[in-house]
């Protein structure tokens, strides 16, 4: 009995380590970047009798103070917001179109919707200055000219998520049954399939404005004043200010999916008693 | 919201018209889609292949495709190799780390929780990822420091975040999570009958794993590593914001498109499109090799 419980131990040993080793390299730089932001103390004196010593919120007030704080996080909110908005009136009807009356384009649509992975948004910026920069200037010059750029950044995620989620119902049978009771394409959209798509909505919003709130490649390169471009000018300025930023930007994202995993869960929950 | 309700009722038909008709109007719903991607994927691309490969004048040339290819060997080189040791030591730590949660009974959130955080930290990248790697192994860095006092310094060994082992190292944190969520599934297709099977045909768990499980898994296992491959190759604002001068193709895209006041330069148009080439051949093995892992997949 002893015997087998410390075979058991042993053949469990490895994946343990495995775990507790990841663990440690996936937490070890969150943890170092709330010391850094945190703590008034810097590297060369820090020593084992301060650890606990100088802890405020001062790197954080650092950045809260700078005057582009405000105006790049409300340009890079905003950013969001219509990015998940385009993205779901572009990718629901389309999937939903797909499914009903065009299964056999499925294949394709799946393979264009993976084409962004293909182009890195490096090369989608020379893309853009070759294109648009001598022949849409006034496009450019516009702050929402990112949007279409963030919609094709977070396809692949954003298309799989909604249609994973058509494929979870019986769409045909939800419009059929709303379609016999009288129901126009309208009142069926908005009163049958979008609650029932309501958890797939809600997890590829979440992934587009994670996408478009990290985004710096081509914010930067067509120089948009976004978050991620101030947090990385700000850093050169002031380490711990940059560092402090990174941490709220790490936090915001957390909270987000937190929220996330609570919504589509009420949300599932409410469903299976309707139905 | 108007256009969504327009293009699923431009797809009704009532039975009524003809076989054939019905078919050439149904192609109308996809319209929006498609012309979205014409403008801001197809676009772009052809005029990235349309510099790469006319000169000044506006003629067709390749030299400025293979220029490209014999100035820049060095960011060529600088990107292959830390994209091909990322994704083969995010294949190797991802898969063990995915198999290791796949199997472990307890605690039972265990599971969900590496997969929503893998799927948080596969999309993480960009410049916080930078900084938050700074404050540990940065000259100044918590990790750097405990090393040193240990009595190993790793600066005095050649390693620096703003050089290839800190590359690797930084790039680590997006490829193990990618790697879980593309091998979970594969993972969860392996079969205890068949290791009961193997079993009692009597192999051990080396030969169970030598015979059966990894043959099973190997298309997944190197189209993981394509995928791993074409992330990082095209990995371009943690690079930058690691170091602005790295020999890496993305950064030397940006830096020949920052200097460019003439609109001249074909340079930044061919590395791009050798991006593209290369990307395009690693994700079609990705693809194909998908394709054949589904096979054992439910």
């Amino acid at each position: 009995m002893t015997r087998h419980r410390w075979r058991r131990f042993l053949a469990r040993l490895g994946p343990t380590l495995v775990i507790l080793g990841s663990a440690l390299f996936f937490i070890a730089p969150i943890l170092s970047t709330l010391r850094q932001a945190m703590q008034a103390i810097v590297m060369p004196l820090l020593t084992w009798n301060n650890v606990f010593k100088k802890w405020n919120l001062d790197g954080i007030r650092l950045a809260f103070d700078e005057k582009a704080f405000w105006p790049t996080l409300r340009l890079s909110l905003k950013l969001a917001v219509v990015t998940v908005l385009c993205t779901l009136a572009l990718l629901v009807p389309t999937a939903l179109f797909v499914h009903l009356k065009m299964p056999k384009a499925r294949a394709i649509v799946e393979f264009l919707t993976v084409l962004p992975y293909v182009i890195p948004p490096i090369a989608l910026v020379a893309g853009v200055t070759a294109t648009f920069r001598p022949h849409a200037r006034w496009f450019i010059n516009s702050d929402y000219s990112l949007v279409p750029f963030y919609m094709v950044l977070a396809l692949p995620f954003t298309y799989r998520s909604i249609d994973a989620g058509i494929k979870a119902i019986d769409v045909r049978t939800l419009v059929d049954a709303s379609r016999s009771l009288g129901a126009g394409w309208l009142t069926t959209m908005r009163r049958v399939l979008l609650p029932n798509l309501s958890s797939a909505l809600i997890s590829s919003s979440f992934l587009t404005a994670t996408v478009v709130l990290g985004e710096y490649t081509i914010s930067s390169s067509l120089a948009k004043q976004t978050f991620p471009v101030f947090s990385f000018e700000f850093y050169g300025r002031s380490a711990r200010g940059g560092v402090s930023l990174a941490l709220l930007t790490l936090l915001a994202t957390t909270a987000l999916l937190g929220l996330l995993t609570l919504l589509t869960r009420r949300r599932w929950r409410t469903r299976a008693v309707t139905f | 919201m108007t256009v969504a309700i327009d293009t699923v009722a431009g797809g009704r038909t009532d039975g009524a018209a003809p076989a054939a008709r019905r078919w050439s109007w149904t192609w109308l719903g996809l319209l929006p889609f498609l012309a979205f991607l014409f403008l801001f994927l197809l676009l772009p691309t052809v005029g990235i292949v349309e510099k790469a490969f006319t000169d000044v004048h506006g003629s067709f040339s390749t030299s400025a495709f293979t220029d490209a290819f014999h100035g820049e060997w060095k960011s060529f080189w600088g990107s292959l190799k830390v994209s091909l040791i990322t994704a083969l030591l995010g294949v190797v730590f991802g898969g063990l780390l995915a198999y290791a949660v796949a199997t472990a009974r307890r605690p039972k959130w265990l599971r969900s929780l590496v997969a929503s955080f893998s799927g948080v930290a596969a999309n993480m990248g960009g410049v916080v990822l930078a900084f938050m790697f700074f404050t540990l192994v940065g000259r100044q860095g918590l990790a750097t420091k405990l090393v040193t006092e240990a009595g190993w310094d790793p600066y005095a060994h050649g390693f620096s975040i703003n050089d290839f082992w800190g590359w690797v190292v930084v790039y680590m944190y997006f490829q193990i999570p990618l790697m879980v969520l593309v091998i979970l599934p594969a993972i969860d297709g392996l079969q205890q009958s068949w290791r009961e099977a193997a079993a009692n045909l009597g192999a051990n768990s080396f030969t169970y794993w030598r015979r059966v499980g990894l043959p099973v898994l190997a298309p997944s296992l190197l189209g993981s590593f394509l995928l791993l491959f074409a992330n990082s190759f095209s990995a371009f604002a943690t690079a930058y914001a690691l170091n602005t001068t790295a020999q890496l193709l993305p950064v030397r895209i940006r830096s020949y498109l920052q200097n460019d006041v003439s609109g001249q330069t074909r340079a930044p148009f061919a590395l791009a499109a050798w991006m593209i080439i290369i990307i395009a051949v690693a994700m079609t093995g990705y693809l194909l090799l998908r394709k054949r892992a589904e096979r054992w997949q439910r």
